[in-house]
């Protein structure tokens, strides 16, 4: 199987005080659902950031899509961002003013594709998370489940080789919880889009392919 | 680009619509500063345009001469080629070459000539007379203006028909200035007609020209020019023949030069309120990017670089400028019907007397290019006052501002 991302001792330290994170070696495969598992504070979202190009490790080597990662070119950061990955975070993901067609429509704005194009392949995703009838309605119209479920349309509007979701499913009840699951993982099996979802709920976590588990900075399964 | 600049623009209106009424309080702190500006420069060209159709009306605008002039070190002299460049000229429509003489009376009153050919008096001067009749060719008569006319009959008793002796100065061949008297007889006497012919004496050119000794060059030449407007062309074509231009257009200028500064200082002092506009934006933006401090971490890891987000701030900042922009001339308009309404009474209680038309025209003049330009203060006021909350903005780090953003 094809590798997407890796890491190679990757070291996060704030300050030379916090250590977010000690060594982190693994790898995901192209088309992985993975989840990321681990204790408030043991550097999910940290490393999260740090695979998204949004962060920079302190050391180590990251690789996406076979190539590694220049955190000092900024350029190429944005470029990785636009390209191959996919944002999903925990809540409040969507800009207010826009609407729902107009939030998944975002991300290609700085993309440069033709309008006709980008409305159309908005209105496609809407529909694949269900939201087709909502597509005039506003974040501040629609419930929690229904925002994230944008949220995860925008992330994939771009094509992304990989999502990354930081606790998507954080500020639901478990109901919806399990519906929102259930899409990402199906768009996951459909697209054979790779998925790194932080989650501290391991009940998921036995619902993926695999599990990462970080402990204080350092993976321990 | 231009694409781009407009899907920036789109979404930043639904930014904007979001908080109609910051916005638009923001605006009318813009919109104040543009109307103080738009109102007080309209009441500077209102007074500017009423004293340049004073001018116009009052003098006789088409008349113009061209004089030698010194450039680069040598002197332009009229010569017959230079008049005949001079005739060349679009819409001059008659010419006259002229000699300037100082004479005296014999009871000293000094008497500026001008030495004319009598057709080019009737083609070019143009004048109406109160009595008497035009020069005749070769012959040793004059005609006066109006005051100077005046004032020899008030001390010297000289009446029409009569002769005046006049002391011509002349130099013998040492150089020693010997005064002759010559005799002229006053057939005409011209009306008034406000400008310098009013103080002249006009002769026969060749008179002139033969008192001198010199029938060669000439001191001017008058042009009559065939349409107010094409006056300052005119000018121009004079000078660029070397020549300098006089005449009542000059008064225009001064107004011109005068009204510039004060329009300028008027414009300063209104513009001073702007200042508070941009600092209302200033604030409206910062607060607005604090406040979407997650938003813009977002939008960032979603793939918006740095410079994206300075346009997007900065469109919804044109936005602020452009209604800024509209509601200030609006309002600059209101402001400068509100300044002609109870401002001219008192205009015309100060000036009514030098300038006649204050009485019935506005003391306020609103142009198309002062909406244009208090609009485009607007624009460029916002777009200035953007610039800082855009790159405080575009600098935020996406970790931080999606982690502690609200
Ligand atoms: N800007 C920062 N400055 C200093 N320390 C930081 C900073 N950001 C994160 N940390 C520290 O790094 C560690 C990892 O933080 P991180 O947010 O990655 O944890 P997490 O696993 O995502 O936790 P949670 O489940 O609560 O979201 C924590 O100890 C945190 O306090
Ligand atoms: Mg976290």
């Amino acid at each position: 199987m094809e590798t997407i991302i890796e890491t190679i001792h990757v070291n996060k330290a704030y300050n030379d005080q916090v250590t977010a994170l000690a060594d982190v070696n693994f790898a995901v495969g192209k088309g992985e659902f993975v989840a990321l598992l681990g204790r408030s504070g043991s550097g999910k979202s940290t490393l999260l950031n740090i695979l998204g190009g949004l962060d920079a490790p302190t050391s180590g080597e990251v690789h996406i899509g076979g190539r590694r990662v220049d955190f000092s070119d900024r350029k190429a950061l944005i470029a990785l961002r636009r390209g191959s990955i996919g944002f999903v975070f925990q809540s409040f993901n969507l800009i207010p003013a826009l609407t729902a067609q107009e939030n998944v429509e975002y991300p290609l704005l700085f993309n440069y594709r033709d309008r006709a194009a980008r409305a159309k392949r908005a209105a496609d995703l809407l529909s694949l998370v269900g939201l087709a009838d909502r597509a005039h309605h506003y974040p501040r119209e629609m419930s929690g489940g229904e925002q994230q479920r944008v949220a995860i349309a925008r992330a994939l509007v771009g094509d992304p080789l990989i999502v990354l979701a930081d606790e998507p499913t954080g500020n639901l009840d478990s109901r919806t919880r399990d519906g929102i699951f259930e899409l990402m993982r199906q768009v996951n099996r459909e697209r054979e889009t790779t998925f790194l979802l932080v989650t501290h709920e391991r009940e998921l976590g036995r619902r993926t392919d695999r599990t990462i588990e970080l402990l204080d900075g350092s993976v321990v399964s | 680009m231009i694409a781009r600049l407009v899907e920036y623009l789109v979404v930043s209106a639904r930014q904007v619509t979001r908080k109609r009424m910051r916005v638009f309080l923001t605006a009318l702190g813009i919109a104040i500063g543009v109307a103080a500006v738009v109102g007080t420069v309209s009441l500077g060209e209102g007074i500017r345009y009423q004293a340049v159709e004073a001018i116009k009306e009052q003098s006789d605008l088409t008349l113009i001469e061209a004089t030698a002039d010194i450039r680069g070190g040598a002197i332009q002299f009229i010569t017959p080629a230079k008049i005949d460049e001079l005739d060349a000229i679009p819409h001059a429509a008659a010419s006259s070459a002229v000699v300037r003489e100082a004479y005296a009376t014999k009871r000293q009153t000094y008497l500026e000539v001008v030495g004319i050919d009598p057709g080019g008096i009737e083609n070019v001067i143009r004048p109406k007379y109160l009595k008497g009749e035009p020069l005749a060719t070769g012959s040793r008569q004059a005609v006066l203006g109006h005051d100077i006319a005046e004032t020899l009959q008030r001390y010297e008793g000289v009446r029409l028909g009569d002769t005046i002796p006049i002391l011509v100065r002349r130099y013998d061949e040492n150089g020693m200035p010997v005064d002759e008297e010559v005799d002229f007889t006053l057939v005409g006497v011209l009306q008034e007609r406000d400008d310098a012919f009013d103080q002249v004496m006009l002769i026969d050119r060749g008179v002139a020209q033969e008192l001198r000794g010199d029938d060669t060059t000439f001191d001017g030449v008058l042009i009559r020019i065939d349409s107010p407007d094409a006056v300052f062309a005119v000018v121009d074509d004079v000078k660029t023949l070397g020549l300098t231009a006089e005449g009542a257009f000059q008064q225009i200028e001064s107004v011109n030069r005068l009204m510039d500064v004060v329009v300028l200082i008027l414009a300063f002092f209104a513009g001073v309120s702007l200042i508070v506009g941009a600092l209302m934006i200033v604030n409206t933006m910062v607060m607005s990017v604090f406040e979407r401090t997650r938003e813009i971490g977002i939008t960032m890891a979603i793939g918006a670089s740095p410079g994206d987000v300075v346009h997007l701030i900065l469109a919804e900042c044109l936005y602020i400028g452009l209604i800024g922009g509209v509601l200030g001339d609006l309002l600059g308009v209101a402001f400068s019907g509100v300044i002609n309404t109870f401002g001219r009474p008192f205009i015309v209680a100060q000036l009514g007397d030098t300038f006649s038309t204050f009485s019935d025209g506005d003391i306020t003049l609103i142009t198309p290019e002062l909406l244009v330009i208090g609009m485009t203060i607007a624009i460029a006021l916002s777009l200035v006052s953007g610039l800082y909350p855009a790159l405080k903005a575009s600098h935020l780090n996406p970790v931080t501002a999606i982690r502690t953003g609200v």
